[in-house]
């Protein structure tokens, strides 16, 4: 039964969905919690909730880093902080692995600053997954790109390291046996994108055990052409922010559109059913949240507007990947290289 | 040795008689009435088949024992809701457990089927209400009672009932009410309101532990006041029951092995059930650091570990200067019983 760090106040919806989300594991699996955060708010809301006491502990602690904070600001001064506390705990063995919906800069800042990066790997790198078409039977419904955000610029062997990172990830968690690795360049040709981009291209190609389809281009993100798509965090931040603003505008749109005209609002309506079904596989709070890899442990970032199930999911990927050893397999990999 | 000290110095007076009466289902058995299939097997079920709830059994044994070292006069009593054909199992069971009882009822629900009373086959609080009634009366004089139930039926409702009746803080008016709010039938309602009548005041029942079997969440219990203690294990039981001096710490550690050994409990899950009894207030302070220490000495709850948080020198100097105050015990509160049924009823 692994045991996970959850940082209760992390979050938009932190504490109340966050200990929502805690209770309900205690009761469905065997995974021991650990709730990170004020303890009086945390028990007053368990009280009333159904919930395993044996499996859920409190640590106290009485600072938190706000969503809007400067994360660099607020790790310095706030060294009781919930998402600190909860990263020294799964430093000091106490707990496998993390989960947090807070502040992102934070949650980074905090595994840097409490985690130790597994030997040979130079760069940790943030993950997330986001809902795509599929392109064979079998394949996940979502991919993960990565690095969104934890590094700015990075070489050839950063690439290949986030490759090799992700693919054990997406071995283990979305159980394809093979998922297809990708780089974002401007063309599927080796010899496009520069020097980085090349040499990242010809390493990753003769490396066994990672099945490298070679480079995807903007528009083929979408399709289901490759399982981890790999890049710098520059370019991969502004690829993830690119693919929500998109799908906000599209709601914009429909929303404008039912409203101006009702024969578009009568036609929204019969495709109701469908807009659903795409909302179900688009949900953030089915795959719980995405991963900081490269760390000697593992930290599950959730949605800053997790809601209790989204938390659930986060808890139990967590757990799934502590118990099928993601940085184990990662280490191995890099390993190798 | 000082750990031995403390839990000598919390006992009550140690030559008063002492009750303890035990709900069977669900807080003795681990009875599956929950489903169709099991309703049906139980009857048909051997002493040897029928399954115990994780740590009851060395704990009513400890509770005994306790009580028998110190001289006390102890006697431990069943009531079930079952049949009196199931009884011959049940007794069987009781002796394979090496539980030694004084009494035990069982409700003859052929006599309402007879009757065409088909209503009365489901409502407990009337049976229950009056059998407690009844067998006060053959009680020694000044004797406490402690009771244990679960949260399936109506056990907060019956036994907090019972307890304000023999305090007289329930009188024979408003049990009519009460009892008419809750649907008893007419003539167990003229009964119980007799047996009440008899009753000489005196607070009598100590505190009234509740398993919480089907994770009511513990707000749910907070109307019954601070007499009622919900608890998620008998771990938990235990330690409010040494709390309150009816256990030692030998026989919590007894509680403790028995659900190592037997439920597949570890010191982490234990650890955990400690922690959540002190944060609801029903454990005091100085109470769970003896179990802790006297627990973890004998390796069945984790030592102490570090906490992760990196208090500054103000933050050490503040603590030591003002030490952690206890959370607030739950409050005791005059229950207003026609509000508490309504809305313990909707919950079910």
């Amino acid at each position: 039964m692994p045991t996970i760090a959850i940082d209760a106040m992390g979050g938009d919806l932190a504490p109340d969905e966050v200990v929502k989300g805690v209770a309900q594991v205690s009761l469905d699996t065997d995974i021991q919690c650990v709730l990170v955060g004020d303890e009086a708010q945390v028990q007053a809301i368990l009280d009333g909730l159904a919930y395993n006491p044996e499996q859920i502990s409190i640590q106290h602690t009485a600072e938190s880093i706000g969503m809007a904070e400067d994360p660099k600001t607020a790790v310095r001064h706030k060294r009781n902080a919930s998402i600190l506390v909860a990263a020294r705990l799964v430093a000091d063995g106490q707990a496998e692995a993390l989960v947090t919906a807070g502040n992102t800069g934070a949650a980074v800042l905090a595994c840097a600053q409490h985690f130790k990066l597994i030997r040979g790997v130079r760069k940790a790198a943030l993950a997330s997954v986001y809902p795509r078409q599929t392109e064979y039977p079998g394949q996940d419904q979502l991919a993960l790109l990565l690095d969104v955000g934890a590094t700015i610029r990075c070489d050839a062997t950063d690439l290949v390291q986030f490759a090799l990172m992700g693919n054990a990830y997406a071995r283990r968690i979305s159980k394809v046996p093979s998922p297809r690795v990708a780089l974002i360049n401007m063309g599927s040709e080796e010899s496009k994108g520069g020097e980085v981009l090349t040499h990242a291209y010809r390493q990753l190609k003769t490396i066994g055990g990672v099945n490298f389809i070679g480079n995807i281009e903007g528009n083929d993100l979408a399709k289901g052409k490759a399982d981890v798509i790999v890049c710098e965090g520059l370019l991969g931040n502004v690829v993830l922010k690119l693919l929500e603003g998109l799908a906000e505008v599209v709601a914009d749109l429909a929303g404008t559109a039912a409203r101006e005209n009702w024969r578009w609002k009568l036609g929204l309506m019969m495709l109701a059913s469908g807009f659903g079904r795409l909302r179900d596989m688009t949900d953030y709070a089915a795959y719980g949240g995405a991963p900081i890899l490269g760390f000697e442990h593992l930290l599950i970032k959730s949605h800053g507007r997790s809601n209790a199930r989204a938390i659930t999911n986060a808890i139990k990927v967590a757990a799934k990947a502590v118990r099928d050893g993601v940085t184990r397999e990662i280490a191995a990999a890099i390993e190798q290289l | 040795m000082n750990v031995l000290r403390r839990s000598r110095r919390r006992e009550p007076e140690p030559l008063r008689p002492v009750v303890f009466r035990w709900d069977l289902d669900k807080t003795y058995l681990k009875s599956a009435f929950d489903s169709l299939r099991g309703l049906v097997r139980i009857p048909f079920e051997k002493p040897q088949d029928k399954i115990t709830v994780p740590g009851v059994v060395p704990l009513i044994r400890g509770l005994r024992n306790v009580a028998n070292q110190r001289g006390r006069e102890v006697r431990i009593y069943f009531i079930s809701a079952s049949p009196p054909q199931i009884a011959k199992a049940i007794k069987e069971k009781l002796a394979l457990d090496g539980i030694e009882y004084d009494g035990i009822v069982f409700k003859n629900q052929l006599q309402h089927l007879v009757r065409g009373k088909f209503r009365n086959l489901r409502e407990h609080v009337g049976y229950k209400l009056t059998e407690l009634l009844k067998s006060r009366r053959e009680m020694p004089v000044g004797s406490q009672e402690v009771l244990f139930g679960d949260d399936w039926e109506s056990d907060p409702i019956i036994y907090s009932l019972y307890a304000d009746i023999l305090a007289g803080r329930v009188g024979a008016a408003a049990l009519d009410g009460i009892l008419g709010t809750i649907g008893v039938d007419p003539l167990l309602i003229t009964t119980a309101k007799a047996l009440a009548a008899e009753v000489s005041p005196a607070e009598v029942v100590r505190k009234i532990y509740i398993n919480i079997e089907r994770r009511t969440p513990p707000t749910s219990f907070r109307s019954f006041g601070a007499r009622l203690v919900p608890s998620f294990n008998y771990f938990q039981t235990a330690v409010c029951l040494f709390d309150d001096g009816q256990l030692t710490l030998p026989a919590v550690v007894e509680v403790a092995t028995g659900l190592i050994n037997d439920a597949s409990y570890t010191p982490n899950r234990l650890a955990n059930s400690l922690a959540d009894v002190v944060r609801r207030g029903h454990l005091q302070e100085p109470s769970a650091i003896a179990v802790r220490e006297y627990l973890a000495a004998r390796g069945l709850l984790p030592p102490r570990r570090r906490d992760g948080v990196r208090p500054s020198l103000w933050d050490r100097l503040v603590r030591w200067l003002r030490t952690q105050p206890n959370p607030p015990p739950p409050s005791e509160v005059a229950i207003n019983y026609e509000t508490l049924v309504t809305e313990w009823r909707a919950a079910r």
